[in-house]
């Protein structure tokens, strides 16, 4: 008995599953392409591409999240720092902000930087502009610099503790955020005025293929789209592959027994950073992009709200599934942006009440909650881990039964 | 003896690590589901106003392209209102939306030769209880997806018109015109911050107004007041950390200096604080004789004006209370016992003064409490109006298009004194900035902003 559990618990990839996993990355692939070409509804509707966008955006939040609470068990209630040092750094890097002169005193100056390094922007606009495929990398370096500087002192902490240190850095780096504009008297984050505008997404030489602008504009959502779609693709290829590869055994390893993994020669402090720094890639390269799509980096966007949404994602979509995280982290911001409103529309249409839904969207969200906690604890879709141990469980279950019968 | 029930298969797992992951699983969905119950708790406790919008959403957004960019006589074009309903400023935004529509109505739903509609869009969310910066973003490219819409009445924060003017300026069809009633940061329109205005405007083309005075004149007009009239020596200023506050607590501390008053402290308040008596205690020494709060109310303002009379004694005594019209259009604080004998100060003029004033403004005011059944739950809703009449006068002077109307709006045209909501004739200058600077003083008296007198700036 004991031995066929062990067994079940190998991933084991049969030739006729290889099959139906393809066919399903294809059929994927398909509805991704539909999506901005047949179904979006323009501006209003059920399925808006900037709502579609959106929820691409917080499926990679979601993802990134999904590395550290449901690879590596590690609770973490502070996503929101690394959105937030994401949008930060494009802000930096990609706007007028360190081109500091007071248009109502010249004299009055702290950064006069102008620097432009193959960016969109027009050469009269003055400060740091560098093109957005590069910002994309230093913001993921800031953002894993910032998960290994978190990760590191919380290290010794466990369950509730982590998660409520957690909260903590995520509660606190807004605010230092906010009273960044005087650190030592020189402006590093504009305070609550926010930095922006933010520069577009420039398409380089890609622009040469047909249907490809040479800059992304504001109301360009179809390119959006395809942009952030790669970038989704891209760390849900490196989920998985990590996942099956020694780290993210590890990880599970830890997130099963951290004593047990660090008998069997698992190094804790190593593995548990890399799960922070990695999860923290998929928050600094959204929050870039997100900073890119409003235009502007205000200080009031990076609430405690956020982190509950991207892990309330990952929660609903089921803990440790690459696919259940970008579904739950789909589902949520659908609901979020469009759903609620799109629904009441349609019960006010058909039933000629005035109900505003939008007003209890939180009071859904428990609802939700509490129902998938009672129906499908595991998820959407469930890690495949977590459904053999249910299958395991249950046989045990039915033997213990057996013999309690007997 | 549990077998086959899915709850009791998870719940009960003899096996160790699944049980640790299930625990866990149990514990964040536990601690989510609480705050979701406090998150509704808090945020349902808002009175709901219902609208009912004249134009109608989904007339306004079937009226197709044509009309819009043709330009021929009888065209159906939409003035869309870009407002936060939901949160704190709902009221505010709802009876906004109720203005704007009976100022069309009232023009018989046209303008010039062209017909209007309105349609409502909303830049908040349930979750940010205000305005969110996706959803400016979104509504912004929406205004110019939309081919019927023609300009853009709003937005109320000025942080969201930062996101949408850039938007509309750069509309391949116009730019698009949009004129504010309520959005008081003065960068929008004039040199302010670093980059400021110009930064907004990336074709070089202004395509923004707005019918209110900024925060600077705000600031000044309350210094100017409290050395004149109050004779007051020395200033406790607090801000509240956010764009407005900051920007009309300096605009303030600045303008106090020149008219001798000297600044003895100047603080943020965090509105996360159950109380402030220790901020105020700290003052204490200082022998402050006023006490300015530039913020909102939003930002648990009510805490911070009782703690203000608990610690450094009543309004009418020695330490007197001044704060901007962050604070005006509140029923909480109007009711508010330690609120009574504030001055306030409103960019702008209030209802009261226009009906004494008579003329076009007393009877929209009228008119608008004969069809809703209150007065207006904010001053802000008369500037709705009033933004809504400028854009008409822009529309009737143009040619159909967003172009045409942009050119019109900046061509000097005025809104006549004999129609204007406001009860003056008001036109936006080169620079988008309102002709027409009322400042006003109020006094909180009888549970109730009462006017005290008219504040020239200039």
């Amino acid at each position: 008995m004991f031995s066929s559990t062990i067994e079940r618990l190998q991933p084991t990839t049969p030739a006729g599953k290889k099959f139906a996993r393809y066919t399903g990355i294809l059929a994927v692939l398909v509805v991704a392409w539909l999506i901005p070409n047949y179904l979006a509804t323009g501006t209003d509707g059920p399925l808006p591409l900037f709502t579609v966008v959106l929820c691409a955006v917080y499926a990679l939040f979601a993802l990134g999240l999904n590395i550290v609470v449901g690879f590596a068990g590690l609770l973490d209630l502070g996503y929101v720092a690394f959105f937030l040092f994401g949008a930060y750094t494009a802000a930096w890097f990609m706007s007028d902000f360190f081109y500091q002169v007071n248009p109502r005193d010249p004299s009055d100056k702290q950064f006069a930087i102008n620097f432009h390094f193959l960016s969109t922007a027009s050469a009269d606009i003055k400060g740091i502009h560098i093109s957005f495929w590069i910002v994309i990398f230093i913001a993921a370096g800031i953002a894993a610099l910032a998960g290994l500087v978190i990760g590191a002192p919380t290290l010794r902490l466990k369950s509730d503790y982590l998660a409520l240190v957690t909260l903590g850095f995520g509660e606190i780096l807004p605010e230092v955020f906010r009273n960044g504009d005087d650190v030592f008297g020189y402006n590093l984050t504009n305070g609550t005025k926010g930095i922006g505008p933010v520069d577009k997404i420039g398409m380089g030489f890609l622009s040469r293929l047909p249907g490809i602008p040479a800059t992304i504009t504001s109301s360009d959502y179809k390119t959006k789209y395809y942009v952030i779609l790669v970038f989704c693709a891209l760390f849900m290829y490196a989920s998985i592959k990590l996942r099956d590869g020694r780290l993210g055994r590890a990880w599970m390893a830890i997130r099963e027994d951290e004593l047990a993994a660090s008998l069997m020669g698992v190094p804790l402090m190593r593995t548990k950073l890399w799960s922070y720094a990695v999860g923290a890639i998929a928050g600094g390269v959204g929050g870039a992009f997100y900073a890119t799509i409003v235009g502007t980096v205000n200080v009031d966007n990076f609430t405690f709200s956020f982190s509950i949404i991207v892990l309330c994602s990952v929660i609903l979509g089921g803990m440790g599934n690459v696919w259940g995280a970008v579904l739950g982290g789909i589902a949520i911001t659908w609901f979020n942006y469009t759903g609620l409103v799109w629904i009441g529309t349609q019960v006010n249409k058909g039933f000629g009440t005035s109900v505003d839904l939008k007003k209890f969207e939180f009071g859904f969200f428990g609802l939700v909650l509490v129902l998938m906690m009672l129906f499908r604890p595991e998820g959407f879709i469930p890690a495949a881990r977590s459904k053999q141990l249910k299958k395991a469980d249950k046989q045990v279950q039915s033997i213990e039964t057996a013999g309690a019968a007997s | 003896m549990f077998g086959g029930h899915p709850l009791f298969i998870c719940l009960g797992g003899g096996n160790h690590a699944n049980e640790r992951q299930y625990m866990m699983l149990r514990k964040a969905s536990a601690l989510l589901v609480a705050l979701a119950v406090v998150a509704t708790a808090c945020g349902s406790d808002k009175k709901t106003t219902t609208t009912t919008p004249a134009g109608g959403t989904t007339a306004a957004g079937g009226t197709t392209a044509t009309g819009g960019t043709t330009g021929a006589s009888g065209a159906s074009l939409v003035i869309s209102t870009d407002l936060p309903l939901q949160g704190a400023s709902a009221d505010a935004s709802a009876d906004t939306n109720n203005a704007v529509n009976l100022v069309v109505e009232q023009a018989g739903g046209k303008a010039g030769k062209y017909s209007i509609t309105v349609k409502p869009y909303d830049n908040s969310t349930a979750a940010k209880g205000g305005w969110d910066d996706a959803t400016c973003a979104k509504n912004a490219n929406d205004h110019v997806a939309n081919k019927a819409e023609i300009a853009v009445m709003g937005t109320y924060n000025s942080g969201c018109a930062k996101i949408e003017i850039p938007v509309l300026n750069q509309d391949p069809t116009g730019p698009m015109l949009m004129v504010s009633h309520a959005n008081t940061n003065p960068g929008i329109t004039k040199a302010w911050d670093p980059g400021e205005p110009d930064k907004y405007y990336p074709t070089g083309v202004r395509n923004y107004g707005r019918v209110i005075a900024t925060d600077d004149l705000q600031g000044s007009a309350g210094a100017q007041f409290a050395a004149q009239d109050l004779k007051v020596k020395k200033c406790v200023v607090l801000n509240d950390a956010q764009t407005y506050g900051v920007g009309v607590a300096s605009a303030f501390a600045s303008a106090a200096k020149k008219a001798g008053i000297e600044v003895v402290a100047t603080a943020a308040w965090d509105a996360k604080q159950p109380n402030y008596t220790a901020l105020f205690e700290g003052f204490k020494a200082l022998n402050p004789d006023c006490v300015y709060l530039g913020g909102i109310n939003d930002n648990n303002g009510e805490q911070l004006i009782r703690d203000k009379v608990s610690v450094l004694g009543p309004n009418t005594g020695t330490v007197k209370l001044i704060a901007p019209d962050g604070f005006t259009g509140y029923p909480t604080v109007q009711k508010l016992a330690e609120a009574q004998d504030m001055y306030i100060t409103f960019a702008g003029l209030p209802a009261s003064e226009l009906v004494k004033a008579g003329g076009a403004g007393a009877k929209f005011v009228a008119d608008f409490k004969t069809k809703f059944g209150h007065d207006p739950a904010s001053a802000y809703a008369i500037y709705g109006a009033a933004a809504t009449q400028f854009i008409m006068a822009a529309i009737a002077k143009g040619d159909g298009t967003r172009k045409g109307t942009l050119a019109a709006a900046f061509s000097g045209i005025t809104v006549p004194k004999d129609k204007s909501v406001i009860g003056k004739e008001f036109g936006i200058d080169k620079a988008g900035d309102v002709t027409v600077r009322d400042m006003s003083i109020q006094l909180m008296k009888g549970n109730v902003e009462t006017f005290l007198k008219a504040w020239p700036v200039s």
